[in-house]
C-alpha cells in the first residue's frame, strides 16, 4: 500500500493555503454576518418625543446599522401600554416609566437581556444597571433612558414660608395661583400622598375618597391645568401662577425664560417621579435590538436632546460632554449627576383600577 | 289567482330587466361611490366601534368585548357628568348666539350695502384667520388675555384692573370659540343673504311695513336655511370642543370634551366613548329639530 506521503514543503505549502482557506472562509463568514447585521430593516418604535432626534440621530443609526426607525408618538403609558398589546409585534422599541416595564413582561410582551453585554451600557451609571424591578434572573427588562422627580417650585417672593407640605396648597391666600401639568393619574397621586398614602399609584377605594376630598379642598387653588410644561414655565415666569409641582429644572427653566427666582420644596410625604427605558418587544426583529440600542444610545446624541428637553439621562459619558459644552448647571439643576435620587420618589406604574382614578379626577375638576 | 286590476290581460309572463337597464341603474349609483366609501370607513365604522365600545366592559386597561350598560349607569349617576354637560350645553349655545349676533350684522351690511367689488375682499379678510393654525389662534388669546397681556395693558392705560375671568375661566372660552366660529357662521350668512331679492323689502315697506317688520316677515322666513345652517356649523363643533377650554378655560372652564379627552388620556376608552356617544346623540337630536328649518320648499309653500 502506497502512503500519500507530502515532502516538507508541499507540507507547508498545503497548510498555508489551508490556513488561507480558513483565514478567507473567517473573511466571508464575518461579510455575510455583517450583511445580514446591516439587512435594511424598519423598526417600529412606540415612544416620547424627547427620546430621539429625527434630524441626525435617526438618518444616522440607519446610516450605520441599517436599521430605519419610525417612531410613533405615544401620550401616556396607558395607552401605550394598550397600543402596543393590540398592534400584535408591531412594534420592535416601546418605551415605558418604571413599573410599568415588569408590567409589559408579566403581559408576555417583551424579551429580558443581558444588558452588561450591549457595548454601550459601560456609558451608563451603574446606578441605572441596579433598578430591582427592571431585573429578570440574570437579565434585564428594559434599557435605561432617562429620570426625574417632582417637586414643589415656588416663588418665594409670593409663597412664604416655603412650602413643607402638599397642603399649602390648602391655604386661601394661594388661591387661582397653582398651575400644573394635565396628568389626571400623577395629580390623584399627588393628592394621596398628602392624605398619607404609602402606595399612590395604586391607592385602596378608601384612599382614593381621601385623595379626593383633598383634591375638592385643593381645587381653589389650581388656576389651569396645562398641556406641556412649557404652560408652566410660562406661567410662572410670567407670575400669572406662583407655584406647581414639576420636573427637576424648573427653576433653571423659569430663570431662562425672564422669570424671577423660583425655589425648589419638597413636601414631607414624599414625591412623584419618574424613570424610562426602552424595551426589546417580542417580535420578527428581536435581535437587531442590541444593534440598534447600540447605536442609539451613544453619549453624542444626547447633549442636543437635553439641550431641548433638558432631562436627567443614564448616560454617565453624556454628562462629561455636557459639562464641556457648558451645561453643567442645568444637568446638576435637573439630577443629571445623582442618578440614585430617580429611585427616591414614588414611580409611575399601572394602576389595579385606572377608572376609579379618572373618576375622582373628573368629579373634581368637571364643572 | 288574482290578478292586479292593471294588469293587462294574456298570458303572463315574467318581468324581467333587461341587461343594460341593469347596468343604467347600477352606473346611476357610481358617482355616490367613492363619498359612500368614504363615509362608509371614516365615519361610519368609527361611529359603529364608539358605540360598541360604549357597551363593552372597561377592565384595567383593556377592554372586553362583554355587554354591559355599566358605563352609562356610571355616567348617569354621577352628578359632576350630568352638571358639566348641562354646562357645556348652556356654554355652546351662549357662544352660538353671541357668534351669530356679531355675524349676522356684518353679513346683513356686507350683502347689503358693500359692492359687488368690495365683497369679495372682505370676506377674504374674514377667512384669512383659517392660513394660521387653530392652536397657535387660541395660543394667541392667551397672551392677549393673560395678566400681563395686550388687554391688560390697554385697561390699565386707563387706570383699570385686569377682571379675573379673562383669562382661566368661562367667559374667556365664550369669546374665544366666537373669535373662532366667526368666520363660519358670517359666510354662511352672507351666502344666504347674497341670494335674497332686496327689492322685496322696499315693496313691503312701500306696502305699509316699518323696516323691522319688514325684515321679520319678509326677509328672515326666506334666509331661514342659511340661518339654521349657520347655527349648525357654530353649535355642533363648539359641543365637542376641547383644545379652546383647555388652552383659555383653566379649571374653571371645563367643558364635556375635557373629561372625554381625561378618558382617553388615561386608556378609558369604554367610558369616554359613552359620553362621546351622548354627545352625539344630542347632535342627532338638534339636527333633527333644525332638519324643518332646512326644508326650503316649505318657505315657496310646497
Amino acid at each position: 500500500m502506497k502512503r500519500n506521503l507530502m515532502t516538507r514543503r508541499e507540507a507547508l505549502r498545503a497548510g498555508a493555503m489551508g490556513a488561507g482557506a480558513v483565514a478567507l472562509g473567517g473573511i466571508g463568514t464575518a461579510a455575510a454576518s455583517a450583511a445580514s447585521a446591516n439587512t435594511p430593516v424598519t423598526f417600529d418604535m412606540l415612544t416620547w418625543n424627547d427620546h430621539y432626534d429625527p434630524k441626525k440621530q435617526l438618518p444616522a443609526i440607519t446610516k450605520e446599522t441599517g436599521i430605519t426607525v419610525r417612531p410613533t408618538l405615544g401620550s401616556d403609558d396607558g395607552t401605550m401600554f394598550i397600543k402596543a398589546k393590540e398592534s400584535h409585534q408591531e412594534f420592535a422599541v416601546v418605551s415605558a416609566d418604571a413599573l410599568w416595564v415588569p408590567y409589559y413582561h408579566q403581559q408576555g410582551l417583551t424579551v429580558p437581556f443581558d444588558i452588561k453585554s450591549f457595548a454601550v451600557s459601560k456609558q451608563l451609571y451603574s446606578a441605572s444597571l441596579d433598578v430591582s424591578f427592571w431585573k429578570a434572573g440574570s437579565n434585564y427588562l428594559a434599557y435605561p433612558r432617562a429620570w426625574s422627580a417632582l417637586r414643589i417650585y415656588y416663588n418665594p417672593k409670593y409663597v412664604h414660608p416655603a412650602p413643607t407640605s402638599w397642603e399649602v396648597l390648602l391655604d386661601p391666600k394661594y388661591k387661582g395661583k397653582f398651575v400644573r401639568e394635565n396628568q389626571p393619574t400623577d395629580i390623584v397621586a399627588e393628592a394621596g400622598l398628602a392624605t398619607g398614602s404609602k402606595n399612590p399609584y395604586n391607592m385602596t377605594t378608601a384612599e382614593l375618597s381621601k385623595a379626593k376630598q383633598f383634591l375638592q379642598a385643593a381645587k381653589p387653588a389650581y388656576l389651569d391645568l396645562v398641556s406641556q410644561n412649557t404652560g408652566v414655565v410660562t406661567a410662572l415666569a410670567n407670575g400669572t401662577a406662583w407655584f406647581t409641582s414639576e420636573n427637576l429644572g424648573t427653576d433653571i427653566r423659569v430663570k431662562q425664560a425672564g422669570g424671577p427666582l423660583i425655589k425648589a420644596a419638597i413636601p414631607k410625604e414624599g414625591v412623584v417621579g419618574w424613570l424610562d427605558a426602552e424595551m426589546k418587544m417580542i417580535g420578527p426583529d428581536e435581535d437587531r435590538f442590541e444593534q440598534f440600542i447600540n447605536a442609539w444610545g451613544q453619549a453624542e446624541w444626547i447633549p442636543p436632546l437635553f439641550k431641548e428637553f433638558e432631562e436627567a439621562w443614564f448616560n454617565e459619558s453624556a454628562y462629561k460632554l455636557l459639562v464641556n459644552a457648558g451645561m453643567k448647571e442645568l444637568a446638576d439643576a435637573v439630577g443629571y449627576n445623582d442618578p440614585e435620587g430617580a429611585l427616591k420618589a414614588h414611580l409611575k406604574g399601572p394602576q389595579k383600577n385606572p377608572g376609579a382614578y379618572i373618576q375622582v379626577f373628573n368629579e373634581v375638576f368637571g364643572a | 289567482m288574482s290578478t292586479h286590476p292593471l294588469a293587462a290581460p294574456g298570458p303572463a309572463t315574467p318581468v324581467r330587466v333587461s341587461r343594460p337597464r341593469l347596468l343604467a341603474r347600477f352606473s346611476q349609483y357610481v358617482g355616490f361611490t367613492p363619498a359612500a366609501v368614504l363615509f362608509g370607513v371614516f365615519f361610519g365604522a368609527p361611529m359603529v366601534m364608539i358605540v360598541l365600545y360604549s357597551f363593552w366592559t372597561q377592565n384595567g386597561y383593556s377592554i372586553e368585548s362583554r355587554f354591559t350598560v355599566a358605563n352609562y349607569q356610571t355616567i348617569f349617576s354621577t352628578p359632576v357628568y350630568i352638571d358639566t354637560f348641562l354646562t357645556t350645553l348652556w356654554m355652546t349655545a351662549a357662544a352660538s348666539a353671541a357668534t351669530l349676533a356679531i355675524a349676522f350684522p356684518f353679513a346683513y351690511w356686507l350683502a347689503r350695502y358693500v359692492r359687488r367689488g368690495w365683497q369679495r375682499p372682505l370676506l377674504f379678510l374674514v377667512i384669512v384667520p383659517f392660513w394660521v393654525s387653530y392652536l397657535l389662534r387660541v395660543t394667541s388669546w392667551t397672551i392677549i388675555l393673560g395678566s400681563k397681556g395686550g388687554l391688560a395693558h390697554l385697561l390699565g392705560l386707563f387706570g383699570l384692573n385686569t377682571p379675573s375671568w379673562f383669562l382661566y375661566d368661562r367667559p374667556a372660552v365664550i369669546f374665544v370659540l366666537v373669535y373662532l366660529y366667526f368666520p363660519y357662521a358670517a359666510l354662511t350668512l352672507f351666502s344666504a343673504l347674497e341670494r335674497f331679492d332686496w327689492r322685496q323689502v322696499r315693496a313691503a315697506r312701500d306696502l305699509g311695513a316699518t323696516q323691522a317688520r319688514a325684515l321679520r316677515t319678509v326677509m328672515l322666513p326666506q334666509i331661514r336655511p342659511g340661518i339654521t345652517t349657520a347655527v349648525i356649523f357654530v353649535f355642533i363643533p363648539i359641543l365637542g370642543e376641547y383644545l379652546t377650554p383647555q388652552l383659555v378655560g383653566g379649571t374653571r372652564g371645563v367643558m364635556i370634551g375635557n373629561l372625554v379627552d381625561n378618558f382617553f388620556e388615561e386608556a378609558q376608552f369604554a367610558q369616554g366613548a359613552t359620553v362621546s356617544v351622548l354627545i352625539a346623540a344630542v347632535v342627532v337630536i338638534l339636527l333633527i329639530v333644525f332638519r324643518r328649518s332646512l326644508e326650503v320648499g316649505e318657505m315657496y309653500g310646497r
